[in-house]
């Protein structure tokens, strides 16, 4: 159960001259599916994460999860945060205990549970640091770690490893397809890096800006389990030929 | 990440000081940080007894060092009750006094303070109610006070504490307000999404990160209500630092003025310092963000 369904959905920030952030953007995400939304910043992409997310509530339009309507965040409805978003006067332990605590559930069924996603995400030795002891890519395996201590039905990642060097860009995103691929949690994943994009997804939707609106969906058909080595394979390199000449283009189309 | 500007005085990390090598008169390390700030009280001192002739300047207006040194002696530590000397031995009681005073004021000023401000800075209806209202009043001193809380309290403990707790209020609401208003919009989104109520959010997210404006309202809030604690004293009380100060004046006794001015100024230090140790203990996590690779 993680379906996601946007239908026709507008979304307008108010003032002098409005921006239309959204227009009637159509999208459909499948239960276990991994999506990219790739664009440019600013197209609007993120605003889309956070209709999705409930932090932002869309002007008009239809927008579901697994059938029903979104309106205020939730925990089934995990968030990765750009710059991971940790609170910083908890611990590592703390912050991914967070989510089960606040719920009321009991300590005994989520404390293994907690150690088992720090050996996940490589830092059992960290569990008592404080985030700003964490590198970059640290914080964010703490913030993955926290969104999936919460077992949500849909992973919703805004650009979560823009910040992050490209070494590390690159651990981070073994890892993240390591987890998802024995969790198959149904995964938006918003991104502008086309790498990134073809590495993870079955699917990427570009999008253009001002109108932000999807304006070509493209299925990755590399195969699976996926691993970073892949970046320099031929078909990973046509992919990613075939995608740029779209992105092109779509912005021929909406100059 | 997160790099909120450090609100708190000196909450900002300070990194272990560099061996350097000593520069000038002073060793380098504590000893001669300590050496040099030493040095230009030393100098005073030393000018202000030199200028002095038969222990007084200033056309025998101003008592010498030495002479504010020995009535302080007989303050703190002469016999009580002897008729000729009022203040012999009367010093602790009324720095106790004093301090009591500050202490039930400034308990009174973060019991409202701390709980008003973050309520105002997190709830935008709190903030409309009660925010004007509060603006409205601030730009009355605490001074001007004096007669409403003389006339509503009369010449007792229970005026002093009501000016002290009005002028430490402030400042204290002020920055708990910031803030409450300034949270990293992500923290507050990641606790809901997260699954936290609105409270669980006020608890766990707001007030913490509130915390170090707060701490730098507790200090501006304290040194404000020493100041009341002494202006209330001077009138409208009969007991204290604030009582000591006018009365030596009236009657001539300098020595006792200036030692008072350096008792309460050592007593503001000292409650600064209690603040400051308890916003190290509380803001631990601040602290480490140094050592952050």
């Amino acid at each position: 159960m993680g379906t996601i369904r946007f239908r026709e959905v507008v979304k307008t920030y108010p003032g002098k001259q409005p921006v239309i952030a959204l227009d009637r953007v159509n999208l459909d995400i499948g239960e276990g599916e991994f999506v990219a939304l790739l664009g440019p910043s600013g197209c609007g992409k993120s605003t889309l994460l956070n209709l999705i997310a409930g932090f932002e509530e869309m002007t008009s339009g239809a927008l579901s999860f697994n059938g029903g309507t979104v309106d205020s965040p939730g925990p089934e409805r995990a968030v990765v945060f750009q710059e991971a978003a940790l609170l910083p006067w908890l611990t590592v332990e703390q912050n991914i205990a967070f989510g089960p605590s606040v719920q009321k559930r009991p300590r005994a069924e989520y404390e293994p549970k907690i150690r088992e996603l720090l050996r996940l995400v490589g830092l059992e030795r960290f569990a008592h640091s404080l985030p700003s002891q964490l590198s970059g890519g640290m914080r964010q395996r703490v913030g993955i770690a926290r969104a999936l201590v919460m077992d949500p039905k849909a992973l919703l990642m805004d650009e979560p490893f823009g910040a992050l060097d490209a070494q590390t860009r690159m651990s981070m995103q073994q890892l993240l397809l390591d987890v998802w691929q024995s969790l198959g949690t149904t995964v938006l994943f918003v991104t502008h890096d086309i790498d990134e994009a073809i590495l993870l997804a079955d699917r990427i939707c570009i999008m253009s800006a001002r109108p932000g609106r999807i304006t070509r969906e493209i299925t990755v058909d590399l195969p699976r389990p996926r691993s970073v080595d892949q970046l320099t394979d031929p078909a990973f390199i046509r992919h990613k030929a075939a995608i740029m000449a779209e992105m092109r283009e779509a912005q021929k189309e909406h100059a | 990440m997160n790099d909120a500007p450090a609100r708190a005085l000196d909450a900002a990390p300070v990194p272990a000081a560099p061996k350097v090598k000593s520069r000038g008169l002073f060793p380098a390390g504590r000893t001669g940080a300590a050496m040099r700030a030493a040095l230009l009280p030393v100098l005073v001192i030393v000018a202000w007894q030199l200028a002095g002739s038969g222990g007084s300047l200033a056309g025998g207006v101003l008592p010498t060092p030495d002479r504010v040194w020995d009535a302080w002696v007989v303050w703190a530590f002469g016999p009580q009750g002897m008729g000729l000397n009022p203040y012999s031995g009367t010093w602790l009681s009324n720095v106790l006094f004093s301090s009591m005073r500050v202490a039930q004021g400034f308990v009174l000023a973060m019991a409202i303070g701390i709980p008003a401000g973050v309520m105002i800075g997190w709830s935008r209806a709190v903030s409309g109610t009660v925010d004007p209202t509060i603006q409205l009043l601030r730009p009355i001193p605490i001074t001007a006070w004096l007669p409403f809380s003389i006339a509503v309290f009369g010449i007792q403990d229970m005026g002093a504490i009501f000016l002290i707790a009005l002028g430490g209020f402030y400042p204290v609401v002020v920055n708990a307000t910031h803030g409450a208003r300034d949270v990293d919009r992500n923290w507050i989104r990641a606790a809901e999404m997260m699954g936290a109520s609105r409270f669980d959010v006020l608890r766990r997210v707001v007030l913490p990160a509130a915390l170090p404006a707060i701490f730098t309202g507790l200090r501006i809030g304290l040194g404000i209500a020493w100041t009341a604690v002494i202006v209330s004293e001077m009138v409208a009380v009969k007991s204290g630092l604030g009582y000591v100060l006018w009365d030596a004046y009236y009657v001539g006794r300098m020595d006792v003025v200036i030692a008072d001015m350096l008792s309460i100024g050592a007593m503001g230090l000292l409650s600064d310092r209690l603040i400051v140790t308890v916003e190290h203990w509380a803001l631990r996590w601040r602290r480490l963000q140094s050592a952050s690779r």
